[in-house]
C-alpha cells in the first residue's frame, strides 16, 4: 500500500527534492535562493498559460516521456527487475529525443543531439551496474537488492562510476553539456511551453527521484547507510556543480567511455575473479 | 507425410507459376501462399518429436547430379563474365567434391530429420516468406519486364523457399551442401535480376563470398568423411572429439558467410540493389537466417573455447556493424547493418548453447524476421508509391500516408520497445551473458559489447523514426494517397502476427506480466487520451529560432566513422576468424 502511495507521490517528492536543492546550492553561493515549493509555484503558472505547440507529434511525445519515466520510477519502487529498468529508462529518454527532434528548431535538433550522446556514454554503466548487483544477489531483482546487506564495499568503484551518471543524469556541471542553455538556449526541451513544458520539467523531478533511489541500492537493506549516502552525495553533486565548468561533449564522452566504463569493468572482473 | 508437402509443392508451384496469365498468376500465388502457411501450421500440430526420413537412392544420384551441374554452371558464369574469383572458387569446389565423392563412403543417419528447430524454421520461411511473395505480385507489376520475367521473378522466389525448407530439414551433409548452393544460385539470379552494371557485380559479389560458404562446407565434410566417417550433421555432433574440431569451425564460417557477418557484410549489402521483395525475403525468411540455423545445429558440438570465441566474435560484430550503420543516410543500407548486427547476436547466442540463450536466440529470429519484412514492405512502398529512398527525404510521410508513417513506427517499435519479441529476446541474452561472467571474462567483453552495440542499434532506429515524425503542416491533407490493396494486407498481416507476438509471450510467462502490460497500455492509450482532450484544441506557433531570419536545412544525425575505424574492424574480425582455427588447433 505505502509503495502505491509513494509511486502517486513521485513527482511531488521530485519536485520538493528539486526546490530543496536550489535551496542548498543558493545557500552555497551565499544567495537566498527561491522558496522551497517554488517548482510548484512555477506549475501553476505554467498550467494557467494557454496551449501553444509546434506540432502535436511534439507535444505528444513529451508528454509520453513523462509518463514513461514515471513507469520508470513505478517499476523501480515496487522492486523489479533492474535490467528491464534499465532499458526502460532509455526508452523513456528516447522520447524526448524523438520530440526535439519533431519540430524544425536548430537549437532542439543540437540539444537532442547531444542527449543522444550522452545516452551512449552512461548507459553501458547502468547496464554494468544491473548486472554488478546480478552477481551479487544472483538475479536482477530489486526487490532482492534491498533484502540483502549492503554492497557497497564489493561495489565500490562502480559506486564511484555511479556518481558520474549522477552529475549527468541531474544535469549537472561538469557534464550538462546537453543543457547548456547559454549555448543552445534551452537544448531538447526548448520548443515546449505551458501545459506541455511542466510535463517536460516534472519529467526532470521523477528522474532526481529515480537516480537517487538507484544510489540507495547500494545501501542494501541498511536504512541508516542509506540516509548518510543520500546526505553525502545530494551535496556533493551540489558542490561539485558550483565548482566545477562544463565540459565538451566529446571531453564527457571520452570521459565516461574512458574512465567511468574502466571502473565499471574493472570492479565486475573483481567480484567475479578476487 | 506433411513434411514431403512441404518440401515439393514449392518445386511445383514454382513450375506453374511461370506459365500462367497475369491474373491466374495472381490468385494461384495467394492460393499456394495461404496452403504452405498452413502446412507449416499444422507441423506444429501432428509433430511432437524429432523425426527421420531416408530418401530413396535414385534421389542420391539425382543430388549428384544437381551438385555437379551447378558447379559446372558456377564456373560457367565466372568463366564468361570474366570473373576470377567466381570461377576460382567453383573451381576449387570441384575439386574438393570430386575429393569427397572419391573418399565417398562414411555412415549416415537420416537424409531427413525434423526437430523443433525446423518446425520454426518452417513457420518463418513459409509465413513470412509467403507473405513477402504475395507482396511482389504488386511490386513486380510496376517494373518494366516482360510477362515471362516477371512470372519467372515469381518463380525463382517460390524455388528459393523450397530450398531453404528442404534445407532446414537434411541431416545429410552432402544433401545440405547442395541446398546451400542453391540458396547461392537463387540470391544470385535475384540480385541480378535487373540486368544493369550495378545489379551484375553485385550479384557476382554475392556469389563469390557465399561460394566461400560453400568451400568450408566441402572441406568440412571432407575432414568429417576422413576422420570421423560421416556425412551426418547427427553423427559428427555425437562423435565430436574436442580435441579434433575442425569440420565444426569449417561449417561455422560457412555460417558467418550467409549470416553476412563482417568481414563477409558486402554481398548483404550489394544486394540492395535488387527489388525490394529481394531484400526483404533474403534479411527475413530465408538465406541470412540459415547462419543462426547452422550455429544453432552445431552448438552441441563446440568446446567450450568455440562457443566462447564465436559469442565474443559474434556480439563484436553486433557492436560493429550498430556503429557502422549509425554513420549511414540510405534506408536500405540502416537495416541491412541492423540485419548484420541482429544475426551475429543471434549467433552468439545460438553459440552459447544453455537453454536460456537457445530460447532467446529463437525468439530474436521469429520476431525479427517479422519485423524485419514488414519494414522492407514499407520501404518497397515509399519508392513504388513516393519516390523516397533517403531517410532525409522521408521527412514529410506523416503529410502523405499516415498508414505507412504507422507500418514504419511499429516496425521500429517492435525491434526495440518491450512489449515486443526482439526486446524480450535481447533482454533474456543480457541474462544469459551475465550469468556467464563468473565463469569467464570472454562473457563481460559479450556484455559491453552487446550493450552498447544495443544503445546504438536503438538510437539508429530513433533516427529513421524522427524523421517520419516531423510534419509540414503547409500541406495539410491535400496530398494525403491511398496505397494498394497489397500492400495494405501484406504489411497488415504482418503486423498482426507482431501483435500476436505480444499475447503468446504473455501466455508463455518470458516476463511479468506487468512489465507486458504496462509499456504496451503506455504506447497505446496516452496519445488517445492527449489528442482527444487537449491537442484538438491546441493553438500553433512557429518554431523559435533566436531571431534568425535564415531558414535551416536539417538533417539527420550521424555518427561520422573513419575509413581507418572501418579497415580496424574488418582486421579485428579476421583475426578473430583466424584464432578460430589456432584455437582448435592448439
Amino acid at each position: 500500500m505505502s509503495e502505491i502511495l509513494l509511486i502517486l507521490l513521485a513527482p511531488v517528492i521530485g519536485g520538493v527534492l528539486y526546490g530543496f536543492e536550489r535551496v542548498v546550492r543558493a545557500r552555497m553561493q551565499n544567495r537566498q535562493g527561491p522558496p522551497l515549493l517554488q517548482p510548484f509555484y512555477d506549475m501553476m503558472k505554467l498550467i494557467d498559460k494557454q496551449t501553444l505547440i509546434v506540432n502535436p507529434t511534439h507535444a505528444l511525445l513529451g508528454v509520453m516521456h513523462f509518463v514513461a519515466l514515471w513507469a520508470v520510477v513505478a517499476f523501480t519502487i515496487m522492486g523489479g527487475n533492474l535490467l528491464y529498468i534499465v532499458f526502460l529508462h532509455l526508452l523513456a529518454s528516447l522520447f524526448l529525443v524523438l520530440a526535439a527532434f519533431s519540430v524544425k528548431s536548430i537549437f532542439s535538433h543540437l540539444g537532442a543531439n547531444r542527449e543522444l550522446l550522452t545516452m551512449i556514454a552512461y548507459e553501458p554503466i547502468l547496464v554494468m551496474l544491473s548486472v554488478a548487483f546480478y552477481i551479487q544477489n544472483g538475479s536482477f531483482s530489486i526487490e532482492a537488492v534491498r533484502a540483502n546487506p549492503s554492497a557497497l564495499g564489493s561495489l565500490f568503484f562502480l559506486f564511484l562510476a555511479f556518481l558520474f551518471v549522477v552529475q549527468l543524469k541531474l544535469k549537472k556541471s561538469p557534464f550538462d553539456a546537453a543543457k547548456a542553455h547559454q549555448e543552445i538556449v534551452g537544448g531538447a526541451e526548448v520548443e515546449f511551453s505551458g501545459l506541455f513544458f511542466e510535463f517536460v520539467y516534472m519529467a526532470l523531478w521523477l528522474e532526481y527521484v529515480f537516480v537517487y533511489l538507484l544510489l540507495l541500492l547500494f545501501a542494501g537493506n541498511n536504512v541508516l547507510l542509506g540516509a548518510l549516502l543520500f546526505g553525502v552525495v545530494f551535496l556533493l553533486v551540489n558542490l561539485v556543480d558550483n565548482a566545477t565548468a562544463r565540459v565538451r561533449m566529446e571531453h564527457l564522452i571520452k570521459i565516461f567511455l574512458g574512465i567511468a566504463v574502466s571502473l565499471a569493468a574493472l570492479n565486475l572482473l573483481g567480484l567475479s575473479y578476487v | 507425410m506433411l513434411t514431403q508437402i512441404l518440401l515439393i509443392a514449392p518445386f511445383l508451384f514454382a513450375l506453374v507459376v511461370v506459365f500462367a496469365g497475369v491474373r491466374l498468376r495472381n490468385i494461384l500465388t495467394v492460393a499456394f501462399v495461404i496452403f504452405l502457411a498452413c502446412v507449416s501450421l499444422l507441423h506444429l500440430l501432428f509433430i511432437n518429436e524429432p523425426l527421420g526420413y531416408d530418401l530413396p537412392h535414385e534421389f542420391h544420384t539425382l543430388f549428384f547430379f544437381f551438385d555437379a551441374l551447378l558447379l559446372l554452371y558456377f564456373l560457367y558464369v565466372g568463366i564468361a563474365k570474366k570473373d576470377t574469383l567466381v570461377a576460382s572458387l567453383a573451381a576449387s569446389q570441384i575439386v574438393l567434391y570430386g575429393a569427397v565423392k572419391f573418399v565417398g563412403g562414411g555412415e549416415g543417419s537420416h537424409d531427413l530429420f525434423i526437430d523443433n528447430t525446423s518446425l520454426m524454421m518452417y513457420l518463418i520461411i513459409n509465413i513470412v516468406g509467403g507473405i513477402i511473395v504475395v507482396y511482389s505480385l504488386k511490386y513486380i507489376e510496376s517494373e518494366e519486364f516482360g510477362r515471362l520475367k516477371k512470372n519467372g521473378f515469381i518463380a525463382v522466389l517460390f524455388f528459393f523457399l523450397g530450398v531453404m525448407n528442404f534445407l532446414v530439414s537434411t541431416d545429410n551433409i552432402e544433401i545440405f551442401f547442395l541446398l546451400f548452393e542453391l540458396t547461392t544460385l537463387c540470391s544470385y539470379i535475384l540480385i541480378g535480376y535487373r540486368k544493369d552494371a550495378v545489379a551484375t557485380q553485385n550479384a557476382l559479389r554475392a556469389l563469390w563470398m557465399n561460394q566461400i560458404g560453400g568451400v568450408a562446407i566441402l572441406s568440412a565434410l571432407l575432414l568429417a568423411l576422413v576422420s570421423y566417417k560421416t556425412f551426418s550433421f547427427e553423427l559428427l555432433i555425437a562423435n565430436i572429439d574436442a580435441t579434433y574440431l575442425f569440420p565444426v569451425v569449417f561449417l561455422l564460417i560457412a555460417a558467418f558467410v550467409k549470416g553476412a557477418a563482417i568481414p563477409f557484410e558486402k554481398w548483404l549489402l550489394g544486394a540492395m540493389v535488387a527489388p525490394t521483395p529481394v531484400s526483404a525475403i533474403l534479411h527475413s525468411a530465408t538465406m541470412v537466417k540459415i547462419a543462426p540455423f547452422m550455429v544453432l545445429k552445431l552448438s552441441p558440438a563446440m568446446s567450450v573455447f568455440l562457443s566462447e570465441a564465436v559469442m565474443l566474435f559474434g556480439t563484436f560484430v553486433f557492436f560493429a556493424a550498430s556503429l557502422l550503420a549509425l554513420s549511414k543516410n540510405y534506408f536500405k543500407e540502416i537495416l541491412g547493418l541492423s540485419t548484420i548486427a541482429l544475426l551475429s547476436f543471434m549467433m552468439a547466442l545460438a553459440a552459447l548453447g544453455t537453454q536460456e540463450a537457445i530460447l532467446a536466440a529463437s525468439i530474436l529470429m521469429v520476431f525479427h524476421a517479422l519485423s524485419k519484412a514488414l519494414l522492407f514492405l514499407q520501404l518497397g512502398i515509399l519508392e513504388k508509391e513516393f519516390h523516397l529512398k533517403y531517410v532525409n527525404d522521408i521527412e514529410s510521410l506523416m503529410s502523405y500516408s499516415p498508414l505507412v508513417v504507422f507500418f514504419i513506427v511499429f516496425g521500429f517499435a517492435s525491434l526495440t520497445l518491450p512489449p515486443f519479441g526482439v526486446f524480450i529476446g535481447k533482454f533474456m541474452a543480457f541474462e544469459s551473458f551475465a550469468a556467464g561472467i563468473q565463469e569467464s571474462p570472454v562473457f563481460l567483453a559479450a556484455l559491453l559489447f552487446s550493450a552498447l552495440g544495443s544503445v546504438f542499434l536503438t538510437i539508429l532506429y530513433f533516427k529513421v523514426l524522427t524523421k517520419v515524425f516531423v510534419r509540414d503542416m503547409r500541406l495539410g491533407t491535400s496530398k494525403t494517397k491511398e496505397i494498394a490493396t497489397t500492400y495494405k494486407y501484406t504489411s497488415w498481416a504482418l503486423s498482426i502476427l507482431l501483435g500476436a507476438g505480444i499475447v503468446w509471450s504473455l501466455e508463455r510467462q518470458l516476463f511479468g506480466m506487468w512489465e507486458i502490460v504496462i509499456p504496451a497500455l503506455l504506447i497505446a492509450i496516452v496519445p488517445l487520451l492527449l489528442f482527444v482532450f487537449i491537442l484538438k484544441n491546441a493553438h500553433r506557433v512557429k518554431e523559435y529560432n533566436c531571431g534568425e531570419k535564415e531558414e535551416a536545412v536539417l538533417n539527420m544525425y550521424y555518427l561520422h566513422t573513419p575509413p581507418a575505424l572501418q579497415k580496424i574492424i574488418v582486421v579485428l574480425s579476421l583475426v578473430f576468424l583466424g584464432s578460430l582455427f589456432l584455437g582448435v588447433a592448439l
